[in-house]
């Protein structure tokens, strides 16, 4: 450290400035590293990602709990099921840019926003009030799916479910998307 | 001209960015999982460097600080802030642009989404650090008040 301070000129008020500001994150890292070790460690694998997602569906549903009781999540498994036996209608409630980029295969787009301001009939989409819908957005503290979860009961659909890990989720799992911008599904 | 060489000035902005600073820091150092959640959710970071960036940016924080709140290597702590300023600017202008609607991170427990207002603090307060560099004679400390004398 001496020497590394040797190499900083002093005379300027930013040689000064910088001679002060180095050892100050250097120990502030330290500090940081050391008291932090095993979230560093998991960093390195994919155990953080993995934490993080599962704390912020953990809020997520905490959030969707003061909003409604009404709302209920479905896991990644259970929500393919119901795609794969095309027993449920995926609403998409991000907008119309992000579903462009991709989604989930055969869901239809509908921002929240069109459907609070009602630009969307959505009694028109999906006339009966006992279907399956999933509705999902962007996952992490995405809460978007949530609020049209919430619009959709109010408005008298009585099996609405939430799909909390969003696109990216189902991206990730590897299942059906579809992307319009390269023209691909996959 | 003068105000600016007002030494009362210099120790309350120093006072109040010292503050702010340590304030943030801590709020991240003690739930380190909300702060990592924060900076994945920017997604401008490779998962392996999620955990030492935010494990160390917190510290910095409060390091930095708390210099300023004492007036022990104030113009450290200043350049530091700055930097740390000048970066999370440059990602939440970047955010902004890309349309990305997250919290900013900015303060443990303030519910503050990405946006102008977020990018109006941290410029207020990056203002506040550059000034602290370039004209804060660091005269009146609660360190030297601590000590019973004052710096000259």
């Amino acid at each position: 450290m001496q020497k590394l301070s040797g190499l900083i000129p002093e005379k300027t008020p930013f040689g000064l400035a910088l001679k002060q500001c180095l050892p100050l994150v250097l120990l502030a890292c330290l500090l940081g590293w050391t008291l932090n070790y095993p979230l560093l460690k998991e960093s390195f694998g994919s155990g953080l990602r993995i934490e993080i997602q599962k704390k912020q569906l953990a809020d997520l549903k905490a959030k969707a709990e003061q909003i409604s009781p009404d709302i209920r999540f479905i896991d990644l498994v259970s929500a393919k099921k119901l795609f794969d036996e095309r027993q449920a209608i995926f609403l998409d409630a991000r907008s119309p840019k992000e579903n462009a980029e991709g989604s989930i295969s055969g869901s239809i787009g509908i921002s929240l926003m069109s459907l609070v301001k009602r630009e969307v009939d959505i009694e028109k989409v999906v006339p009966d009030r006992s279907a399956i819908i999933v509705t999902y957005c962007s996952g992490g503290e995405c809460d978007v799916g949530v609020e049209m979860a919430k619009e959709l009961v109010n408005r008298g659909y009585v099996n609405v479910f939430v799909l909390g890990e969003g696109y990216p989720g189902w991206s990730d799992a590897g299942y059906p998307v579809f992307k319009r911008k390269g023209g691909t599904a996959s | 001209m003068k105000l600016l060489h007002n030494e009362y000035l210099q120790l309350s902005i120093r006072l109040i960015l010292g503050g702010l600073f340590l304030y943030a820091g801590v709020g991240k150092i003690t739930t380190p999982l909300d702060f990592a959640a924060s900076v994945y959710n920017y997604k401008l970071l490779p998962d392996e460097l999620i955990g030492p960036v935010a494990t160390a940016i917190p510290w910095i924080e409060a390091l930095s600080g708390f210099c300023l709140l004492m007036g022990l290597h104030t113009k450290g702590g200043a350049l530091a802030i700055s930097g740390l300023l000048a970066v999370f600017i440059a990602i939440l202008i970047i955010s902004a642009a890309r349309g990305l609607d997250v919290e900013c991170g900015c303060f443990s427990g303030v519910e503050r989404r990405v946006g102008f207002l977020a990018i109006f603090e941290d410029l207020v307060m990056l203002a506040g650090a550059l000034f602290i560099l370039s004209f804060d004679r660091v005269k009146l400390t609660p360190y030297a008040f601590l000590i019973g004398r004052n710096k000259s």
